[in-house]
């Protein structure tokens, strides 16, 4: 089939859209029913086992209780910012899987070779960034509107905290960005197909890697820099005044920008797809893509499990005076080692 | 076809967001309003083939800016604009007057004058190509419009700092076992 008629490529980008939403909803789903395990273990308790086979049937519970509940809006609110904060939440959560590729190119039934990728263009890590910086309205607006100060304090927190670590996370990744010459994420994955699928970045970037995971960390509001919606202090922060179904929207957000910002990890610095035995069998690269996904979902839950959380001032430090110097040194070593590499292997030559 | 549609829908968008900017009473719904301007104006980049161009209007404008105007507008609970009686009524029919020449000056120029589009070749508005042409041609402007970025942040931080920062310097010298500038135990 000629996947370059416009009307057919326009159909598969469709396809490959509702495939991607609906496979990272469910992902998003058992995100949920895995935290609450892995939780459970850690804490030494079970948790949700009864709905189904070892609990596995309990994120459809929960999303049919929660929808089932009476939407409130509360009295003094702005309306329509109040209604329209968790949608704009939402949307620049699931806008950026567009730019991930899932796998390399594999034989399709029918399609014959298709690359597994949805969208590839020339700034595709500069949309990521875009989205990701629009997106703290969503947090900022339901603060505002809800007429609660708790929900205020939280928001603020939330824009100060995200405004804050954009810095550090965007700064981590142009180190990635200087050794591979391209903002094109289908084409940094390609770049470390070497060393039998094994040549990553973080093997060139280690400090980078660990810039942007502790930002992207700080980037989805969750432990240790869950500030926004700690509980202790602001009951929960921003979505405090939210139920039914704008709650889940939220809640929704939250977990897809984990997914997210754990494919941009997995795409920039740990190869994407590639891995050993890619180039023979390539749906193996669809494999080696969703358990690096999942590991990277792991580390969220373990390290909520672990770590307690920052205090403001303590996080603020961090983020401005301790991770952002650190980036900018990454970046100015990069780029030294980039523009005199053939010299300095002549020195050890 | 498919182009026109997308023209229409975000020019008409940009437009619509801009007189919701002016109307609204309510600050937030204003800065609101402004960002759908920058969306759409980010979306007619693209399909004017700029797509480096739309990226950075929506990260540094929709993204960096207008997130200071909402922060300000959220912390200073600044609330909505009341009618005042119009103390320059005057001015508006020298307005529509104004607006109806600039309309006729337009319709003017685009029936008298007929301009063959230059052809550019979608590889202008790349990454490559701009950061290219702003290393090499444009160096000098670019290096002057940061050092002016750089004046105007430093400027920022003189102004929000309620000592002089020469006394303050000189202060510190002076008593180094002291950490804690004066400004701070005022406040």
């Amino acid at each position: 089939m000629n996947l370059d008629n416009p009307v057919i490529h326009t159909v598969l980008v469709f396809v490959g859209i509702t495939i991607a939403f609906l496979a990272i909803m469910l992902l998003v789903a058992f995100t949920v029913l895995a935290e609450r395990r892995v939780l459970g273990f850690i804490q030494g308790r079970l948790g949700p086992n009864r709905v189904g086979y070892g609990g596995i049937l309990q994120p459809f519970a929960d999303f049919i209780k929660t929808m089932m509940k009476e939407d409130l809006v509360p009295d003094q609110s702005t309306r329509f910012v109040f209604f329209l904060a968790p949608t704009v939440a939402i949307i620049t959560a699931i806008m950026t899987i567009i730019v991930y590729p899932f796998g390399p190119v594999v034989n399709l039934p029918f399609l014959g070779s298709t690359p597994l990728r949805i969208a590839e263009f020339d700034v595709a890590l500069l949309y990521v960034l875009g989205i990701t910086s629009v997106g703290v309205y969503g947090i900022a607006l339901a603060g505002w509107s809800s007429n609660n100060k708790y929900s205020l304090m939280g928001g603020l927190r939330s824009s100060a905290q995200l405004i804050s670590y954009e810095i550090a996370l965007g700064l981590a990744l142009v180190g990635v960005v200087l050794m591979s010459g391209t903002l094109n994420i289908y084409k940094i994955v390609q770049q470390q197909s070497g060393w039998f699928g094994l040549n990553w970045n973080i093997f060139y970037q280690p400090v980078g890697f660990i810039v942007y995971l502790i930002a992207a960390i700080a980037e989805t509001n969750r432990v240790p820099f869950d500030l926004p919606e700690a509980e202790t202090e602001l009951v929960a922060g921003f979505h405090t005044e939210y139920s039914s179904i704008k709650f889940l929207l939220f809640f929704n957000a939250e977990y897809l920008n984990m997914i997210t910002v754990s494919m941009l990890a997995t795409s920039l610095f740990l190869g994407g797809w590639n891995g050993p035995g890619v180039s023979v069998f390539p749906l193996l690269g669809l494999v080696y893509f969703t358990a690096k996904i999942l590991f990277f979902i792991f580390l969220y839950i373990w390290l909520r499990g672990t770590l307690p959380r920052f205090r403001f001032d303590q996080l603020m430090n961090f983020g401005w005076k301790f991770l952002m110097p650190l980036a900018l040194l990454n970046i100015f070593l990069t780029a030294t080692v980039e523009a005199y590499w053939s010299d300095i292997r002549g020195l050890f030559r | 076809m498919l182009i026109t549609f997308f023209f229409i829908l975000f020019a008409g968008l940009a437009i619509g967001c801009a007189v919701a900017l002016v109307a609204q009473r309510n600050p937030l719904y204003s800065a609101i309003s402004l960002i759908g301007v920058f969306l759409s104006l980010s979306s007619l980049y693209l399909m004017l083939s700029a797509p480096f161009i739309a990226a950075v209007q929506v990260i540094v404008y929709a993204g960096a800016i207008m997130v200071l105007v909402v922060f300000v507008i959220m912390l200073l609970n600044v609330t909505a604009e009341r009618r005042r009686r119009q103390r320059l009524a005057f001015l508006a029919p020298l307005a529509a007057l104004l607006a109806a020449i600039l309309i006729g000056e337009v319709i003017f120029i685009l029936n008298a004058v007929s301009v063959n589009p230059p052809v550019v070749s979608s590889e202008v508005g790349l990454t490559t190509s701009i950061g290219v042409g702003l290393f090499t041609k444009y160096l000098l402007p670019f290096e002057i419009t940061s050092i002016l970025l750089l004046m105007a942040l430093v400027g920022a931080m003189t102004l929000a700092r309620r000592t002089p920062i020469l006394a303050a310097v000189g202060r510190l010298s002076a008593d180094a076992s002291s950490d804690m500038p004066e400004a701070e135990v005022k406040e």
